[in-house]
């Protein structure tokens, strides 16, 4: 399925990094007000402003925890269940690389990731070709 | 959430290879018939033709009858949804992280 894939770089060290991401006050600061711990298996709740569509709430589980380079999760919000992960290193030119995925959206879309497999077109070829029909 | 059941069908419309295989031969050819569409299956028509029909659910195909002949033509602009609904996470986490950054002080 489409999966959302984004880089991006820190001055700050990986560890600094990794606490903005794994601490629940400091993720209040920047996502929403939350209970994350980061520990495999804890569930956890993000809870922003309820609107007309939407009753601001998030539900996940901690799936992965390696301090400091790698921390994912279910991030599961309004009937999509999707899994977070980041990723951390150190580059060459000494800032902190943190690289963002989400992937895997609802029940359909894990049957998508199936039938992906067994596909003749891969979805990143179906992707491409959906963008060219889609900006024609 | 009235465009949620329109946007699930896309996605379970395109979740089948069958039919993104449908797709692409629509996409190639601009309009087929079903007997051509059915010529690239081991399947039946029976079979071919229930998916086209969850295509043409989704919107994704339409068709028009051409003397005795069936023929359909993809219609990809219900597609835009899956690329917004992917740009709107993209758009959501790099407005969490600038502020993350901005927490960092690096902005």
């Amino acid at each position: 399925m489409a999966d959302v894939s984004l880089d991006f770089q820190f001055t700050s060290s990986v560890e600094q990094v990794w606490k903005a991401l794994t601490d629940s006050d400091m993720l209040a600061q920047w996502i929403w007000k939350n209970d994350f711990t980061p520990v495999i298996g804890e569930k956890f709740q993000f809870r922003s402003e309820p609107n007309e569509w939407w009753d601001g709430i998030v539900n996940g589980e901690v799936l992965e925890v390696e301090e400091p380079h790698i921390l994912s999760y279910t991030w599961a919000s309004a009937g999509e269940t999707t899994t977070i992960t980041w990723t951390l290193k150190t580059g060459s030119d000494g800032m902190t690389h943190l690289h963002f995925e989400q992937t895997g959206f609802s029940e359909q879309t894990k049957a998508t990731k199936g039938a992906i497999e067994g596909a003749k077109y891969s979805w990143t070829n179906f992707g491409e070709q959906l963008k060219k029909l889609i900006e024609a | 959430m009235s465009e949620d059941k329109q946007e699930r069908d896309v996605y379970v419309a395109v979740a089948d290879p069958t039919r993104r295989k449908l797709l692409h031969l629509l996409a190639e050819a601009g309009e087929l018939p079903l007997y051509e569409l059915t010529a690239e299956f081991q399947m039946g028509r029976t079979a071919v033709s229930k998916h086209l029909a969850i295509l043409k659910e989704a919107g994704l195909v339409t068709v028009r009858k051409v003397g005795r002949e069936t023929r359909y033509q993809i219609n990809a602009a219900p597609l835009q949804e899956i690329k917004d609904w992917v740009s709107f996470y993209e758009n959501f986490w790099i407005d969490k992280v600038s502020q993350l950054k901005k927490m960092l002080s690096e902005e």
